[in-house]
């Protein structure tokens, strides 16, 4: 009896477990490749972009607009009313002035508007709510003039007015709602990130209002990235009424001018808006009567609710599941133009690290390419420079370090080093020499782990032999703030488009000239006098000059190794069209059309 | 009974205090802030300094400590950094979410549970008794975070029998009063929006219940059998009782007690929050939020928190406590 019953017991188990494996083989979206015409959109970075999708058309003519609505009250029953668009996280606060997250800048991009927006999928500022500009001569005066006839969510005029009030909110510390919000602990960070500072810190001295439709901006001294820095996701107007009104509610309550208005916001759950049918420039009138902007944290099962139809779009893949979702007809995958660059920093406290040939040893070791093609899941590129293609900055001539594991080793017996390196002097103690990874997916490394053990690999080949670590990400950057990572893997995501922010950030010295702790104490003065100099320069075509110059200097000195840029991967179903991905996220979804599906 | 309850709630002061001692000294002794994680890699220690500064993180940290005990005693357990929401609202707009899931799972694991066992105990060592322990093992064994997946990718995506996850459609028009779903929605006759509420809640809870019913199915085989020995049951049937009798009025009321201490424990690891199972079906439950808060150093709401279950804790207890005298008349109260 117990024999039988043991049997029994073990077969049913077996059942099972064939049943479990069966499930898990039949894993998410592996339906045979088809042989059908694939409907994936590759944007070329280094190309002015071009669009090959009918998509496209849909944007540049009033008449067609109006035949997608025809088609699409032709079948009222199927054609779904809203776009909902899966997110991978809970927006922090809809007031555009005091956050910093690309979750609450989705939903405020579609409420809000500035004074200008990168067009489409580039980092090109162009007109929104400013109809045109001009500079003074020493590029200090900055003078808009703006759309008329525009109104607020709430029906409150815009205005030059409206502008002053709004700037006033962000930069005058003694404005009370701004008062108010910082008493409460919000942080206006992007305000004094972009322009220096408030009140007498700030390089914007005066914003005034000339007439109802000009607006005047005096800078204390000029700065190249001005109108980049406008188009940015935060510096959107909100409603001054609903501004006064709501003082430090406005998180819950966005007031904007923008083609969707906000509905209501279910916490942890969903954001709903509904198309704004007194927006100002009928042309681009949003197409969905609503949009839901919904939380699903967990990305396979995000990925599981677009393959249930539950959503339409979502941004946040693992990397394997990007080649799974190109080759399914039943969806579409669209890949950001790369706004994003992967590197592994020295910390020049460490000795060794000063000596330019064990730099150049360390960089020739690396096998960028394989990398990028194993680790990518084919979002990847390998990057030679600071700056992605696809700002005006990049310097296309750099030619990259040859991959070359011999001439590694040689070059680390050039400087002293023939039996390999492993033990390094930092900050004058004597240590194995550790390379850090973060412990979470950065869009830049979407794996960190795999890539730094491939880094590692390639190292040891060279005979550099590091111990990896890694430690929380909060941790992580509080050390690395403070220079204590001797050798370690980090990025950047560019907020404005401007080369300023991607190569100065890194590698300007302090206002003294001082090396930063933050950039591990990289010294190189005439590098950064060439992009401080550029920074203050209004020319593109100077500026573009400078960057260039500098990029290649960064690169002949290898001040720092540059592993990869990544265009972030969003999936939608086959059916929706119209989504426009840019570069630094900010996307709009004015444009967006889901088709009955057929 | 009276004297207990005073008893039991002077022990929850100081467990509560111990508990907030604890959980803010830790806190702050992990590296990185909330500033730290607000900047991420624009965090410079200029920045960070400003930062901290405006968030209040610069007092001294007994003072800090103060503030919070003062405020807490007066319920108002401090403002999130990162989203100024108020610590106890959000507990108490969230934990609803928390305890609708891990009801729902108590009570499909109750449920399967205790029969299971029964049955494996009466029907020792048969064919029943070993697949059914089986079953429970693998129903432990099996990582929480696969299994939803998996039943997301069964019956939500081949069959479109389940939603893939939240509490209900994208599209539902709910107006909170409890916030909770299932109850709300009778408490105003909407069948409907009752019917979507459960449907979309029978997958978590069925992912989170597989390690409670295993270790209740377990817990009450091995308590059974145990009484099932003892001379009384002999008694009971040389008196002539039918033997369902025999099992549910006599065996069983004694082999409960074990089981009330599991059941009781197993809810107060529920009612903290079932972490992967919220992230996976996307449950706005305290869990999950919990560990967001960690990762991004919020203090008040890891301290608020931590509280509350701790609280949570103390007061299931004293309901198992209670529950044993109910069931156990020999038990009494001291």
């Amino acid at each position: 009896m117990k024999k039988r019953s043991i049997q029994f017991a073990t077969l049913i188990f077996a059942l099972f477990g064939v049943l479990a494996v069966s499930i898990a083989c039949g894993a998410p979206a592996a339906a045979p490749p088809a042989v059908q015409t694939v409907v994936v959109e590759k944007i070329q970075t280094s190309a002015p972009v071009v669009q090959t999708q009918v998509v496209e058309k849909i944007q540049t003519s009033a008449p067609v607009v109006q035949t997608v609505v025809v088609q699409a009250t032709a079948v009222p029953a199927a054609a779904p009313q809203a776009f909902i668009f899966g997110a991978q996280g809970e927006p922090v606060c809809l007031d555009p002035a005091v956050i910093t997250d690309g979750i609450s800048g989705r939903v405020i991009n579609q409420i809000y508007e500035g004074l200008v927006k990168f067009d489409k999928d580039t980092t090109n500022p162009v007109p929104a709510l400013a109809k045109s500009w001009t500079t003074s001569e020493d590029g200090k005066v900055w003078t808009f003039k703006l759309q008329e006839g525009v109104k607020f969510h709430d029906g409150t005029d815009f205005n030059a007015d409206a502008v002053v009030k709004n700037f006033d909110y962000w930069g005058n510390t003694k404005n009370p709602v701004h008062e108010k919000q910082t008493a409460a602990g919000q942080v206006f960070e992007y305000y004094g990130a972009q322009f220096g500072g408030f009140d007498g810190d700030s390089v914007i001295e005066k914003v005034e209002a000339v007439d109802p439709t000009t607006v005047k901006f005096t800078l204390k001294s000029p700065q190249g990235p001005f109108l980049n820095n406008l188009a940015m996701f935060v510096f959107v107007f909100a409603s001054p009424t609903a501004l006064e009104k709501y003082g430090t509610e406005t998180c819950k309550n966005p007031v904007g001018t923008g083609p969707y208005k906000f509905v209501e916001w279910k916490p942890n759950e969903q954001v709903t808006l509904e198309a704004n049918a007194d927006y100002w420039d009928k042309a681009n009138a949003a197409k969905m009567s609503r949009v839901i902007i919904r939380n699903i944290p967990n990305n396979s099962a995000r990925l599981l609710a677009l393959a249930t139809g539950e959503i339409h779009a979502l941004e946040g893949m693992e990397p394997r599941d990007v080649a799974a979702i190109k080759n399914d007809p039943r969806y579409k995958l669209l890949l950001r133009p790369a706004n994003t660059t992967g590197y592994l920093a020295f910390n020049y406290k460490v000795k060794e690290f000063q000596d330019p040939k064990v730099r150049q040893a360390i960089t020739q070791a690396i096998n960028k390419q394989a990398i990028v093609d194993a680790l990518y899941g084919g979002t990847g590129m390998v990057a030679n420079q600071m700056e992605p293609p696809a700002l005006w900055g990049y310097n296309p001539d750099i030619k990259d370090w040859a991959y070359d594991t011999e001439a590694a080793k040689k070059l680390l017996a050039d400087a002293g080093f023939p039996n390999g390196l492993s033990e390094v002097t930092f900050d004058g103690k004597k240590v194995p020499l550790e390379m850090w990874y973060m412990p979470v997916s950065r869009p830049y490394y979407p794996n960190p782990k795999d890539i730094g053990t491939a880094i590692a690999a390639d190292l040891a080949k060279a005979g550099i032999n590091v111990s990896l670590q890694t430690v929380d990400w909060a941790t992580y950057l509080d050390r690395r703030s403070n220079g204590q990572l001797p050798f370690y893997m980090l990025g950047w995501t560019g907020d404005n488009g401007d080369p300023d922010n991607f190569v100065c950030y890194f590698f300007c010295l302090g206002a003294d000239d001082e090396a930063l702790s933050r950039e591990g104490f990289v010294d190189d003065k005439e590098v950064s006098d060439i992009l401080k100099q550029a920074a203050v320069l209004t020319d593109q075509g100077e500026r573009a000059k400078l960057y260039k110059q500098a990029e290649q200097l960064i690169h002949d000195r290898i001040l720092r190794v540059f592993i990869a840029n990544n265009q972030p991967p969003l999936a939608l179903l086959a059916n929706v069209e119209g989504y426009v991905p840019n570069p630094t996220g900010t996307e709009f979804f004015n444009t967006v059309v889901v088709k009955p599906s057929p | 009974m009276g004297r207990y309850l005073v008893k039991r709630s002077v022990t929850l002061l100081f467990v509560l205090l111990g508990v907030s001692l604890l959980v803010f000294g830790f806190v702050r002794l992990i590296p990185g802030d909330p500033a730290v994680v607000m900047l991420g890699e624009r965090a410079t220690p200029e920045n960070v300094a400003r930062v901290r500064t405006q968030l209040g993180l610069d007092k001294p940290i007994y003072e800090q400590y103060l503030i919070f005990i003062a405020n807490a005693l007066r319920g108002d357990l401090g403002t999130s950094v990162l989203r100024q929401e108020p610590v106890t609202q959000e507990v108490i707009r969230r934990f609803p979410a928390t305890i609708e899931l891990a009801f729902g799972a108590m009570i499909i694991a109750t449920l399967l549970g205790v029969p299971l066992g029964i049955l494996s105990a009466v029907k020792r060592n048969s064919w029943f008794d070993a697949s059914s322990m089986v079953f429970a093992l693998t129903g432990v064994s099996m990582p929480v975070f696969w299994l939803g997946l998996m039943l997301i990718f069964l019956f939500a995506v081949m069959l479109h029998w389940l939603p893939s996850g939240a509490r209900l459609d994208a599209n539902a028009q709910y107006e909170p009063i409890t916030n909770f779903i299932l109850l709300d929605s009778l408490l105003k006759g909407n069948l409907t929006l009752f019917a979507q509420g459960l449907r979309h809640l029978i997958l978590p809870a069925i992912a989170l219940a597989t390690i409670p019913m295993a270790i209740i199915a377990r817990m009450t085989r091995s308590s059974m059998l145990e009484v099932l020995n003892q001379d009384y049951i002999r008694t009971a049937r040389a008196k002539g009782l039918r033997e369902r009798k025999v099992i549910l009025s006599h065996a069983l009321r004694n082999a409960l007690l074990p089981v009330i201490t599991v059941v009781g424990l197993q809810v107060g690891i529920l009612l903290s929050g079932a972490i992967l199972t919220e992230t996976v079906f996307s449950w706005p439950g305290i869990g999950r939020w919990l560990v967001d808060a960690i990762y991004a150093r919020d203090y008040p709401i890891i301290q608020g928190v931590t509280l509350f279950i701790a609280i949570i804790f103390v007061v299931i207890n004293l309901v198992v406590d209670v529950l044993y005298t109910v069931v156990d008349p020999r038990v009494r109260l001291e």
